[in-house]
């Protein structure tokens, strides 16, 4: 696929282009952060961002997303429901497409989701590379710093112009229709792969450890005293699920009129953290306490989910790190610990 | 048949009645899916049995005692709504003072021809069969566990903090704006109304079934306020023991 390049006034002009026949998602200004939204003028994008409040997820995964309706009188039916329209989201980090990637496995796997499906084959996705990380994120150790091979266009800012690598037909389409663009140098390719090396060198956070030691370090943590320590301070408040670019479960709720005769069946966003997560009819809790559930979060981060879906369930953006007012949700911080006490506490 | 519904009104500002009175767009549904047989706030008819009985404020005089008793024997569901009825709310705040003071506080020279006695939630004097908290009410709350109770269910009743619903709202932290909060210990279901309208959370729908109290001091202290703020802060809507909820 062509790699290109635009100008970036060129590029601005374009989008705003792409909004007016569109349905475009990017990155605004939400102070002190950034945060994504619909874009309306392309002077709202702010392409040169550290982080968004929430990752681009609720585009394909919507907080609150019906399944199917149901009449029950005169006479009972069902029908599913899949809504989807065509959606392009502009100026993704590669982590959280790293996330997507993740997604993509758990919902369009062996099991197709087919609303999760429907959105996501409308949506375009235009990445941008993270040049100036941001404090809380660890990405670069996590393997995710640059972007996987699923994008339709990808962004390097190199000053004036942008470096535009074309990743799909789709991307190659919508670069014929809004971009103004000229073919790639080799200077200029090489000096993108220069930008990206010193960013990846401008992380604060770091694992001591490859990524992919995670799940051997936890399977030698689980009797580890860091869940007690850390599940003591814990609000079991969800805030790190609920910023998490991987987090993927749901709760499935009616609805239902006040004349009883229809209703709707929509799963919305859950939580491992919440104390009801793990309680079933009979009333059992199996994991009751706050220190269980943060232990499960972490190694269902580190261990469960690449153990079944193929890809670690930490990408390392670092949302979870700065949203837990405790200080306890690094999964950075907690890998690290138990790399060091490792040898202290060596029982499965 | 449609339930009789019966909505009364106790020591408060009635303002969860007004939520109630707010749902315009479903109001013709409501009418023809409830027979409101009681409603002070809202009509001159009176009826005198109920299926469900909803209770607005909190129980601060002898008489309400009594009144609260009646209610009790003639209604099948309780239901107390709002932050009053709830917790006793703010009229808790009273209890920490003198009976006769706080009498003189606000009625001067006309204190002796009235009465009062510490507030408590409603549930401190009969038994209730759901709690709906909140300062006021919100609306979609209200709608949704009275369509449960239509279709025969047990009200959901939502027991994560407002942190959740604030997050996964894609609110900017209050902590990260220098302001402070009690979400992280608050029962949500408010889909974080204050925080995303710019304000912090006070509290007001009363604290989760295991609210981390210890890590909030710790949060609240080390953003700068004092013990005697700190409690202030929690004394607000949730100042009441007794309505903790079981």
């Amino acid at each position: 696929m062509p790699i290109v390049t635009t100008l970036k006034a060129d590029f601005y002009s374009s989008v705003q282009n792409m909004i007016h026949e569109n349905e475009v998602y990017g990155v605004k200004r939400k102070t002190p952060s950034f945060a994504f939204d619909k874009l309306c003028a392309t002077q709202e994008l702010c392409l040169d961002y550290d982080i968004t409040v929430l990752p681009p997820n609720q585009y394909l995964l919507p907080p609150t997303d019906p399944l199917i309706t149901f009449n029950l009188s005169p006479e009972v039916s069902i029908r599913s429901k899949v809504e989807s329209r065509a959606t392009i989201i502009l100026g993704i980090h590669a982590y959280d497409l790293h996330a997507i990637k993740l997604l993509d496995a758990v919902f369009t796997g062996n099991l197709v989701d087919v609303n999760y499906q429907a959105r996501r084959s409308a949506t375009a996705i235009i990445g941008v590379d993270c040049l100036n990380p941001w404090l809380y994120s660890f990405a670069a150790s996590m393997g995710t710093a640059l972007p996987p091979s699923i994008f339709d266009l990808w962004l390097t800012d190199l000053g004036g112009e942008y470096l535009i690598e074309v990743g799909s037909s789709r991307g190659q389409d919508l670069s014929k229709r809004y971009l103004k663009t000229k073919s790639a140098r080799k200077v200029q390719i090489r000096q993108r792969d220069k930008f990206r090396q010193d960013s990846l060198n401008r992380y604060q956070l770091s694992l001591d450890r490859s990524a992919q030691e995670i799940p051997e370090i936890l399977d030698k943590a689980w009797k580890n005293p860091l869940w007690e320590e850390l599940g003591e301070k814990c609000f079991s408040c969800g805030s790190c699920t609920m910023v998490c670019p991987t987090c993927v479960c749901f709760d499935v709720r009616d609805k239902i009129t006040l004349n009883l005769k229809r209703g709707e069946r929509y799963r919305l966003g859950d939580s491992c953290m919440f104390d009801a997560f793990d309680k079933v009819a009979s009333g059992e809790n199996f994991r009751p306490t706050g220190t269980d559930r943060l232990r499960h979060r972490l190694y269902r981060k580190g261990k469960y989910m690449l153990e079944r879906w193929g890809e670690l369930g930490c990408v390392g953006c670092g949302r979870c790190v700065h949203a837990c007012l405790v200080d306890i949700a690094s999964p950075v911080y907690a890998y690290n610990r138990l790399v060091k006490e490792a040898t202290q506490w060596p029982s499965a | 048949m449609r339930p009789k519904v019966g909505v009364f009104d106790f020591t408060c500002c009635q303002g969860c009645e007004l939520q109630i009175l707010n749902c315009e767009e479903e109001m013709p549904d409501l009418i023809a899916a409830l027979d409101i047989v009681a409603f002070r706030e809202a009509m001159t008819e009176r009826g005198n049995y109920y299926d469900i009985a909803f209770i607005d404020g909190a129980c601060s005089r002898e008489s309400e005692i009594v009144s609260l008793k009646e209610i009790r024997k003639r209604a099948k569901i309780v239901i107390p709504i709002g932050a009053c009825a709830c917790l006793g709310g703010v009229n808790c705040l009273k209890n920490a003072y003198p009976m006769d003071e706080v009498l003189k506080a606000e009625y001067g020279e006309a204190a002796s021809y009235y009465d009062t006695i510490p507030a408590r939630p409603i549930s401190a004097v009969i038994p209730v069969d759901f709690f709906m908290p909140g300062c006021p009410i919100v609306k979609e709350e209200f709608i949704r566990v009275v369509q449960e109770l239509l279709a025969g269910r047990d009200p959901y009743q939502p027991n994560d903090p407002v942190c959740a619903e604030c997050k996964a709202g894609g609110n900017v932290c209050v902590f990260d704006k220098g302001m402070t909060c009690l979400g992280p210990v608050t029962r949500g279901g408010c889909k974080a109304t204050c925080v995303t309208g710019g304000a912090v959370c006070w509290g007001c729908r009363g604290l989760i079934d295991e609210p981390n109290i210890h890590a909030e001091k710790e949060i609240l202290e080390s953003a700068g306020l004092s013990m005697e703020d700190i409690t202030k802060r929690f004394n607000l809507f949730n100042v009441c023991q007794e309505g903790v909820w079981k």
